[in-house]
């Protein structure tokens, strides 16, 4: 919309924690406002033609309360201060969560504060004096990478919903979003053991550590079949000395020749990888991440993955 | 979506306060409509209560359209029509009830809401009683509590929407005063009024027939107020002059109607010291408008004197009026009569009332003068048997003869309308004047009350010489009904005989009390009209008031009082002062050319900024200790003044 490009190019950039100054919050009567303007004129129609000194006062008190309500409206905004807070990555199609806390830095509480963005908005919260509460935008996505949040509103409808009140905000908003694991990934590559350890593995195997699910692909040597018998679930034996059992995910072994899809597999493995609490490298062209698993490990190589740019091998 | 559906109680946090802000503004109207309709309106909001709480499901459509169709065929069968005041509020209320009843979403709750203010709105056309502004702010609150209630968020207390509705109304106070003192008044209405047919219209009748039912009005109500600028006139000498009758027909007096003569001021000359007074004049719905006998001049507009000096106005006063007037009690009237009023003045159906015709001539043969005869007949009316009493005996027809020979008993009307039969019979013009008689003057306000009860009728007898001359024959039968007025009759015990408990001395005292009350309420708020404001422009200094020179000021004194509410709201919502200890360190850390770091103390600070040596070493100490003394140690107003000096010694 052009008056929202007006805006932006008025206001520029906002920094990451922008304090709303009056001059950029804007105020509008909302429909309601409207009817009761258009209310409020008729009755101050009867009054003149009464010449009802009673009714006039009525009308009188009504215009008023609308004119001190559009002050409060804006009043409710102006020196609300907004924080991006960041966001957790998703996998492309969920929605992302946008944090922004947003702080009351004054004596007197502030009422029916929303957030917006074009698609969604947050709820409602009211902010005590001092109080600082976060709002959640979500945005939906639809493919890998950074996705920037390039405005979003802040609007209150407080006292009486007569007038809207709002500010526009563009901050540097960005978050992250992995490729979607693929539902039709093939199988990942078997278990490696590592060249080195081979000679400890009799050693290994005598070394239990305990049982997690089977997957496909594991040996039937460490099936558990006793408890398999128990309970009709197959789980695989695990092996202290099994440490080095570990995944290797290459991007160019992979068959699909598609990019994306390729990426989306490789997710696929990795989410899987990661709830089995198995170790797996990834190799992506140009880049290695050595086996290992936990948050950290996972993260980096997802992020590695939204952030793939075909151009880097 | 005409389905019925479930209600999900997600109103029922707002709805009573919506049901609330609908009952407080039908409550005025209650008195006044059909009590159908109050009983479907608390019915409906019992019911759709009653719905929430249970997540019931609310009526189907069928059901809403047949009400819908039923309850405005009734309001429109009991009034039979829907337009004016009285109809209009009914409808108002049936269809707030109706919307209840479809109401599930916000949206359908603000109709609710518009509706109830509406209905304030029509209360207030219907009536404005003193307790009408206070009762209509009241309303407002709970109208904006409700409002307030409903588009806040789900952890807003009521006690935060009654708090901040006070508060805005309170903002709004000043705006609406200045706007309501301001804001030009017009005199003309846009469209003709409806006049609200469910009030009784109390007045004078525009034609008497003693004999017939008693139709005195003993009412209580006032029927105008008067405000003397100097001294109020005795009792007797308050007749209030209404309207004029002179066509008989031997049984019913009538007037001609309100007319305009271009001649019936001029004919009135004066003796003595004018009287000025104001008069506020409740609604009356005719045109007759009451003055002190005899009126010379007034100051509403539209209003003129007939061919009998009766004043009136061009249309029928429908709200309280207040003018002012000016009368002397002294005067001459038409002195030189001419053959044509001679006439109509002297005119009696033939055959009519034989036996009073035949009196009146025999008396006047042994009569020496007109004058004699007109003393010989008061005499009469006083000397022999006759009564005063509000509760007459029918008279059937010839009933001044019948009154005069046979009952004897009747009041004011009945002896104006015999008196006029025997000076008539005799040639002598004569004709009755309606109006009001006496009034009680309320110590507190220092106004006279002139009531309904106080309503009389006298006769004018044309003397050649004199003019047109008052006799009031009532004063010849019961004097004490002239000496005082009903009301101060009443109180001396005597009120039994004339139709209305004596109510006791303190009853009386806060009665008056508030009768002061409300003659400054009607003289100041409700009679705020084109004439009041111009009056108080000029007394505020405005040259020549016009309601280009009033908008400006409106427009220049809201954008003030708007200024200062935007002023008022900038402080509410100030950032919290940063202390002034920590404002003076400020000053020590610019001039020090440091960065504290975060989470650097003070003393650690203080350290560093040694080293650096652009401070002294004592100065920096003296500084870091009173800073610490005054912001969190128990140093108070001697440490803030040691930090202060350090400070200040520094640069």
């Amino acid at each position: 919309m052009r008056v929202e490009k007006w805006a932006r190019k008025r206001q520029g950039i906002d920094p990451d924690t922008t304090t709303l100054g009056p001059g950029r919050v804007y105020i509008l009567p909302t429909g309601i406002g409207i009817i009761f303007g258009l209310m409020a004129f008729a009755m101050l129609l009867g009054s003149m033609n009464y010449n009802n000194n009673l009714s006039f006062i009525l009308t009188f008190v009504l215009v008023s309360l609308g004119l001190v309500s559009m002050h409060q409206c804006q009043r409710n905004l102006v020196g609300l201060e907004l924080t991006f807070a960041g966001a957790d990555p998703v996998f492309a199609g969920q929605a992302i969560r946008f944090r922004i806390a947003v702080t009351n830095q004054s004596k007197s509480a502030r009422y029916g504060i929303r957030l917006y963005t074009n698609e969604a908005q947050s709820s409602m919260h009211d902010l005590l004096p001092g109080e600082s509460k976060v709002f959640i935008l979500p945005v939906t996505t639809d493919k890998r990478g950074r996705i920037s949040l390039q405005r979003f509103g802040v609007r209150t409808l407080f006292p009486f919903e007569l007038f809207r009140s709002w500010a526009w905000l563009h901050m540097n908003i960005n978050g992250l979003v992995y490729p979607t694991p693929a539902d039709d990934a093939p199988q990942p590559p078997p278990t490696m053991i590592a060249h080195g350890h081979r000679q400890h593995d009799a050693r290994g195997e005598e070394d239990f550590a305990g049982l997690r699910k089977y997957l496909p692909g594991d040996s039937p040597r460490h099936v558990a079949w006793k408890a398999y018998a128990r309970s009709g679930q197959l789980l695989s034996k695990q092996f202290a000395g099994a440490d080095t059992s570990s995944q290797w995910f290459d991007f160019n072994e992979i068959a699909d020749r598609n990019v994306e899809k390729r990426l989306s597999i490789l997710t696929r493995w990795i989410v899987e990888a990661d709830r089995t609490l198995e170790d797996y490298g990834l190799r992506m062209p140009g880049k290695e991440f050595k086996p290992a698993h936990g948050d950290q490990h996972r993260r980096e190589c997802l992020e590695a993955l939204a952030l793939f740019k075909s151009g880097d091998n | 979506m005409n389905r019925p559906r479930g209600t999900d109680g997600s109103l029922l946090a707002s709805l009573p306060w919506t049901l609330a802000a609908l009952l407080v503004s039908f409550a005025p109207h209650v008195p006044y409509i059909p009590i159908w309709i109050s009983a479907a309106f608390a019915g409906c909001a019992a019911w759709r209560y009653i719905i929430e709480r249970r997540r019931g499901v609310l009526p189907p459509a069928w059901i809403r359209g047949s009400l819908a169709l039923a309850c405005f065929l009734s309001v429109h069968f009991t009034y039979g029509s829907i337009s004016g005041v009285g109809p209009g509020s009914a409808l108002l209320a049936v269809m707030a009830a109706l919307k209840l009843l479809e109401t599930r979403k916000r949206r359908d709750q603000f109709v609710l809401l518009f509706l109830s203010i509406f209905l304030v709105m029509s209360s207030l056309l219907r009536e404005q009683f003193l307790w009408s502004l206070p009762y209509m702010i009241s309303s407002i609150l709970v109208i904006m509590t409700a409002w307030l209630h409903m588009s806040a968020s789900k952890t807003q207390s009521a006690r935060q929407s009654v708090v901040t509705g006070s508060r805005l109304l309170l903002y709004a106070a000043p705006l609406a005063i200045a706007m309501w003192v301001f804001f030009p008044r017009i005199s003309t209405p846009f469209w003709a009024m409806p006049i609200d047919t469910s009030r009784a219209t109390t007045g004078l009748s525009d034609s008497m027939s003693p004999g017939d039912i008693s139709e005195l009005s003993l009412s209580n109500e006032v029927a105008f107020r008067v405000s003397f600028d100097g001294a109020i006139p005795a009792p007797r000498d308050r007749y209030w002059r209404g309207l004029v009758m002179t066509r008989f027909n031997g049984r019913t007096w009538k007037g001609r109607g309100a007319s305009i003569s271009g001649t019936a001021r001029d004919q009135i000359e004066v003796v003595g010291q004018p009287i000025t007074y104001d008069i506020t004049l409740e609604p009356t719905q005719q045109q007759w408008v009451l003055a002190l006998d005899m009126p010379v001049s007034w100051s509403m507009s539209g209003t003129f004197m007939g061919p009998e000096q009766q004043l009136a106005r061009s249309t029928p006063i429908d709200q309280r009026i207040s003018y002012t007037a000016t009368s002397y009690s002294d005067y001459r009237v038409e002195t030189r009569l001419s053959d044509t009023h001679r006439i109509w003045n002297t005119n009696l159906p033939i055959g009519s009332n034989p036996r009073t015709t035949e009196l009146a001539q025999t008396m006047r043969s042994e009569a020496g003068s007109d004058r004699d005869f007109v003393d010989a007949v008061l005499q009469k009316l006083n000397e022999e048997e006759f009564y005063y009493t509000l509760e007459p005996p029918p008279l059937g027809s010839n009933p001044v003869d019948r009154f005069l020979f046979e009952t004897r008993r009747g009041f004011c009307e009945h002896y104006a309308s015999a008196f006029s039969v025997m000076m008539r019979s005799v040639g002598i013009p004569t004709r009755i004047v309606l109006g009001y008689h006496g009034g009680e003057l309320n110590p507190m306000g220092g106004h006279l009350i002139v009531r309904q009860s106080d309503a009389h009728a006298w006769t004018e007898i044309w003397i050649e010489g004199l003019g047109w001359h008052r006799i009031d024959p009532t004063a010849a039968v019961a004097p004490e009904r002239i000496e005082m007025s009903a009301s101060d009759a009443a109180l001396e015990g005597i009120g039994a005989s004339w139709g209305f408990s004596a109510p006791s001395r303190l009853l009386h005292r806060i009665t008056l009390t508030f009768d002061a009350l409300d003659a400054k309420w009607n003289e100041w708020i409700l009679g705020y009209g084109p004439e009041n404001q111009n009056s108080f422009m000029q007394w505020l200094g405005m040259n020549e008031p016009s309601w280009r020179k009033m908008m400006l000021t409106l427009v220049g004194l809201v954008i003030g009082i708007i200024m200062i509410i935007s002023l008022l709201l900038m402080m509410r919502y100030r950032p919290p002062e940063k202390d002034e200890a920590a404002v003076l360190y400020q000053r020590f850390v610019r001039k020090s050319g440091l960065k504290p770091c975060t989470g650097e103390t003070a003393r650690v600070f203080a350290l560093r900024v040694q080293e650096s040596g652009r401070i002294s070493a004592p100065a920096v100490k003296t500084v870091t200790d009173a800073y610490l003394d005054a912001r969190y140690g128990n140093g108070g107003d001697a440490a803030f003044d040691r930090l202060r000096q350090a400070v200040g010694a520094m640069q």
